[in-house]
Order: structure tokens, then C-alpha cells, then sequence
């Protein structure tokens, strides 16, 4: 019984003693980084992130971007941070960061804590509708003293994607079915930026109000849904050719839905559509050509 | 058989292997995606305003995550041993009276409610999955009471039933939640490494050691319970009251590796046997060193991860199985003639 007793007192000592000597009620409270009005050495931490600060003319002040920072070019030859999803924070540290873009997700809201708490300056910023990426714009220029060229670019974004909507304006509005997974089967509900990009694209989603963001369906529902048009982006970067032909293969199962029977299934280059970025007006055209078989399509 | 095992030998075995841990603990710091300069790092932090990068990158980065792996490594290493010895079962590993899905589960409701408090630091994901585990385990624990005196085979089936339901549980969440928020709790599960805060550091590393010494104490009763009920009986042992402590402080000691790192499979379940094969069944000795070489067997696999496929970094968890099933082979190929299992 004596050694429990021991074992027990040296538990509490221990405890005792780590919480006098660390501290801990302070690790919460982050420390305040003083900002620099031109941060120099900026790491952004997702590929749209890098997208807008390259947009935004910052590519010199960019030290270091995300492996799947693919646009522009430039951003490739960029020292890398590890992956969107799991971040190497050496290498951040290595740059010497004064800035730190990260997006509003658990696993990038972690990093920034462990590192505000290291002393270096985050930026985190939630980007999950087409408004969010307007705020984001803005906010990002405002940090990097890039104002004007931030509020030119978001001018010109919303004036792309009116001139979009001008032009189908009138149109009957096609119903789209945008596949995120053929097996099983999954697609964007409404509650979804793709939906956003659809509407702008003068489209509306074929699947109605769901309880899933990207609801897994049936053929029941496919039918049910009247689709007028099928969209897939791209996966994995594939061969496009080689994805349609699968997808035709795949959706001549259901030769009564009028998407199949008028043979309007397209598969699309995923990266404009598949981030919220500055590139959304070229998404959304993307997606525009394919809504009404008359204009450019596959 | 407890004769064979003088407190000298054990002490000198654990001091080497100890000296091991720290040898593999020293070598690993010196590995990264990150060239660090051990002179720059040692100056210390620099003038104030500008950290050294060496400094931060060693000190507040790699030996954090080292010392974190090797706290969790040895967490699940020493439950491991616990877990096979109380349910006599070789498949038996710190998960499988539900800490993992109740861990998940707890996590996952962490992310989808959105909360965002800390606590000292730690993500509620953490808190929520240490509270989870915990609870499922007891729920498992009064489900076997319930089904029987004679309660392994009871404890294995509640465990085997509640982790299906809450696995079940999980799918239904994970296919209703936002993606963002499944991903954040897929790779949640798939067991990662991060540097943690000093103060974490310190509590966790006490509540693993009191742990495993709270476990050692009761190695003498399981050996003889690992001979069977009946006969640990016979020789003047509680085997309820010391199934209960052990299995209790086993599942206390998973709860806190896994609310560090998420679930990090493979090291509780290979270690232990690994140790076996090795230097024999007697749990005075394959307690302490079977969590010994958790620690650097995840020490050097989280070092792995780190440097595999830099500067991306990969999860723990996949390294783990990946070199601990062949490392496991070849010693049971090796050791065959010496093989004496649980049962």
C-alpha cells in the first residue's frame, strides 16, 4: 500500500511542479506580433492562398508555398512547406516568415496557434463561399499594404462575372448534375460553392436542398432529378479523353435522363473549379460553355 | 519462473535500454528536412526579436516531437503488454476495449460542433477524444460486468460491439459533416505527431510514467493471472480487483497517447510481442522494456515520417505498420523455437 501512496504523492509533486515552473494559463493567451506594414517573406499555406497573393503582385514577397501550389508556374520553383493537409512547420520556421497565410480548416488553424505561440504573425482567413474569397481578397491586400491592386482585382472579378451572366441572361436556366465521384455515386449539393458557381454560370443544381453537403445518390434520384447536363470535373489530373469515355461508359446505364440522351455529359479541367481563387471567372466560364449545347462544349 | 529474473539483471536491462532510448532519442533530433547547425542551436535563442532559426527549429520543434513520440510510444507499448495480459488474448492491443472509436467519436463531435476553446494550448479535439476514449472503455467495462463473473470473453465481445457501433456512428457523421471538417478528423484518426507545448509535454510524460510504474507494481499478480484465473486464485490473488486497476490504468494511459496523437496503431500490439519473443513472458521485465522500445521504435518511425517524403511529412501511423510488420517477421522467424504465447 505504501509504494500506491508514493506513487501517488511523486504524481501530484510532478504535476505541482510543472505547473509552477511552465506556466501553462499562459500559453493560451497568444502573443500579440507587432505587424509590419510590408511583410517581406510571406508563406501561404493552401494553393488558393498562393493564387491570390501572386495576383495580388506579391510572387517576389512570397518565401515559401504549399507542395500543391501548382499556379501560377512561378509558384512551383518556390521552396515547399509540406501539403495542405499535413504542414511542415521546420520548414516554416526555416523561411523565416513574417507572415503566414493559413486557411480557417482544424488542421491549419493548429499550425498557426503553435505558431503565433513560436512568435511568428498568422493570417487566417476562411474561404468557403464566392463572397468569402472577395473578404479574403480584401483582407490580404489590407495586410500587405496592397489595397488598391486588392480592390481593382475584386472590381474587375465581379464585373467578369456579371459580363457572364449578361450574356446567358434570359436563357432558360439548364439542370446540372455535378458529379464529384461516379462510385459510388456523389454530387454537390446545394449547400456548396459549386452550387454558387453553377448559378453564376447561369446553370441551376439538379439535386434539391439536402441534409449532406455532397450528398452520396441513387439512379432513383437521377432520374427523379430530370438532368439536363452532367458535369465531372477532372480527377487526379487524368486524361481528360480517356475520363469522358469512362463517364459515357458509366452514365449509358441511365439512357432515359435527358443529360444521357442528348449525350451532355462533360468532363472538365478540375483546377479552375475546384479552388476558390482569382481564377473563378475562368471556372465559371468553364462551366457557362457547357450549359447550353449551342456554345463552345467538348 | 519469477526466479530466473534477479532485480539486478531487470535493473541493468532497463538502464540499457534506457540508455538506448536516449542514444536513438539524441540521433533522431539530428535528422529533418531542415540542415540545423547544433552549435548555432546550442548558443540559445538569440537576441530578442530574433530567434536563431537553429534554436527554434531544434528546441521548439524536433525535440518537442521527439519527446512527444517517445512519451506516446511508450503509452501504448506498456498498455499493450497490460491489455494481452489481463484478456489473455494475442490479438489484443490498446484499442480493443473501444478506445479508439470512442477517442473518434469524441473527436469527431469536437470538430462537427465547432468548438473552439483550448485548453492549455491542446484542441478540444484532444480533450473531447481523451473524454471519449475514457467513457467507452468504462461503458465496455459494465457491459462485460453485466454478461458474466467470468467476464474476458464478455469484456472482448462488448468491446468488439461497441466500437462496431460507434464506428457506425462515425460513418453516419463523416457522410453528414462538412468535407473540411471530415478530413480534419480522417487524418485526426490516421495518428500524427505535433509539437506539443512544454507544459503538455510535462503532464502527459507524468501521467504515462505513474501509469506504467502503477502497472510494473502489478506485473508480479500478472504474470500469475497470465497463467490463468483459477490458478492466480489459488495462489492469494484478487483477480477482479487487479483486472480492474490494471485494465483501468491501461485504458487511462491509451487515452492520454491517443488525445496526443490521434490513433496510432501497430506499436501497442507488436512491440509487446516483439519484446516477448525476445527476453521471455515475465512481465516484471516486459513491461518496463516493452514501453522502452515503444518509445523508440515510434521515435524512430515518427522521424521516418518526417523525412521520408520531405518536405511533406506523412502520418506516423503509416510508417508504424509499415516497418513494424516485416521487423515483427523476421523476429518471429528468428525467435520461433522460443515462441510462448498468452495462452
Amino acid at each position: 500500500m505504501r509504494k500506491w501512496c508514493f506513487l501517488l504523492a511523486g504524481f501530484a509533486a510532478w504535476n505541482f511542479l510543472g505547473y509552477a515552473l511552465l506556466q501553462p494559463q499562459q500559453v493560451d493567451a497568444v502573443t500579440q506580433v507587432p505587424t509590419t506594414p510590408q511583410p517581406m517573406r510571406i508563406v501561404s499555406m493552401a494553393p488558393n492562398l498562393t493564387e491570390i497573393l501572386y495576383a495580388l503582385d506579391l510572387g517576389d514577397r512570397v518565401a515559401a508555398v504549399t507542395g500543391d501550389s501548382d499556379y501560377p508556374p512561378q509558384a512551383k520553383s518556390k521552396p515547399n512547406v509540406g501539403s495542405f493537409w499535413l504542414p511542415n512547420v521546420e520548414a516554416v520556421v526555416a523561411c523565416r516568415p513574417d507572415l503566414v497565410l493559413t486557411l480557417e480548416i482544424p488542421q491549419q488553424k493548429a499550425l498557426a496557434v503553435r505558431l503565433r505561440r513560436m512568435g511568428y504573425r498568422c493570417l487566417t482567413v476562411s474561404i468557403w463561399t464566392v463572397d468569402d474569397l472577395f473578404a479574403a481578397i480584401g483582407t490580404l491586400g489590407r495586410e500587405t499594404g496592397q489595397q488598391v491592386l486588392a480592390q481593382s482585382l475584386i472590381l474587375r472579378m465581379r464585373e467578369d462575372i456579371e459580363q457572364v451572366g449578361r450574356i446567358r441572361a434570359g436563357r432558360d436556366r439548364p439542370r446540372v448534375l455535378w458529379v464529384v465521384q461516379r462510385e459510388p455515386l456523389r454530387v454537390a449539393g446545394r449547400n456548396t460553392f459549386i452550387n454558387d458557381l453553377i448559378e453564376l454560370a447561369g446553370g441551376q443544381n439538379a439535386i434539391g436542398p439536402t441534409l449532406h453537403k455532397y450528398p452520396p445518390i441513387g439512379a432513383e434520384q437521377v432520374i427523379g432529378a430530370n438532368v439536363e447536363v452532367i458535369i465531372e470535373p477532372a480527377m487526379m489530373g487524368g486524361n481528360l479523353a480517356e475520363q469522358h469515355r469512362q463517364a459515357l461508359a458509366y452514365w449509358s446505364r441511365l439512357p432515359n435522363v435527358p443529360a444521357v440522351a442528348a449525350d451532355r455529359i462533360y468532363v472538365i479541367e478540375a483546377d479552375t473549379v475546384s479552388r476558390l481563387s482569382p481564377r473563378l471567372c475562368q471556372g465559371i466560364e468553364l462551366i457557362a460553355g457547357r450549359l447550353w449545347s449551342g456554345d463552345a462544349g467538348e | 519462473m519469477q526466479s530466473l529474473l534477479s532485480p539486478r539483471t531487470l535493473l541493468i536491462r532497463t538502464l540499457a535500454a534506457i540508455a538506448m532510448l536516449l542514444l536513438v532519442m539524441v540521433a533522431c533530433s539530428l535528422v529533418g528536412t531542415e540542415p540545423v547547425s547544433i552549435k548555432a542551436a546550442l548558443a540559445g535563442p538569440g537576441p530578442s526579436g530574433s530567434p536563431s532559426p537553429d534554436y527554434e527549429i531544434l528546441l521548439r520543434v524536433r525535440v518537442p516531437r521527439i519527446l512527444l513520440a517517445a512519451i506516446v510510444g511508450a503509452a501504448l507499448a506498456g498498455a499493450g503488454v497490460v491489455f494481452q495480459a489481463v484478456l489473455r488474448n494475442p490479438l489484443a492491443d490498446p484499442y480493443i476495449l473501444g478506445v479508439s472509436s470512442g477517442a473518434g467519436l469524441g473527436a469527431m463531435l469536437a470538430v462537427i460542433g465547432g468548438i473552439n476553446w483550448t485548453l492549455w494550448g491542446r484542441s478540444p479535439i484532444a480533450v473531447f477524444a481523451f473524454v471519449g476514449a475514457l467513457g467507452t472503455v468504462w461503458l465496455v467495462w459494465a457491459i462485460g460486468r453485466i454478461t458474466g463473473r467470468f467476464h474476458v470473453t464478455g469484456l472482448l465481445l462488448a468491446g468488439v460491439v461497441v466500437n462496431a457501433c460507434f464506428s457506425a456512428i462515425i460513418m453516419f457523421l463523416t457522410s453528414i459533416a462538412k468535407s473540411q471538417d471530415v478530413y480534419a478528423t480522417v487524418f485526426w484518426l490516421m495518428g500524427n505527431m505535433a509539437e506539443e507545448d512544454a507544459f503538455v509535454l510535462w503532464a502527459s510524460g507524468g501521467c504515462v510514467a505513474a501509469g506504467l510504474v502503477a502497472l510494473f507494481f502489478l506485473s508480479p499478480s500478472l504474470n500469475a493471472i497470465s497463467f490463468g484465473q483459477t490458478d492466480a486464485r489459488s495462489m492469494g490473488i484478487h483477480v477482479e480487483r487487479v483486472q480492474f486497476v490494471a485494465l483501468a490504468v491501461s485504458a487511462f494511459v491509451t487515452a492520454v497517447a491517443v488525445s496526443l496523437s490521434g490513433l496510432i496503431g501497430f506499436v501497442g500490439l507488436i512491440v509487446p510481442h516483439a519484446v516477448r519473443l525476445v527476453v521471455g513472458p515475465d512481465h516484471r521485465q516486459l513491461l518496463p522494456l516493452s514501453s522502452i522500445f515503444g518509445a523508440v521504435f515510434l521515435v524512430v518511425a515518427d522521424t521516418i515520417a518526417r523525412r521520408i517524403v520531405a518536405p511533406a511529412q506523412l502520418p506516423v501511423g503509416v510508417i508504424t505498420a509499415m516497418l513494424g510488420g516485416p521487423f515483427f517477421l523476421i523476429l518471429l522467424m528468428r525467435y520461433n523455437k522460443k515462441v510462448c504465447w498468452l495462452s
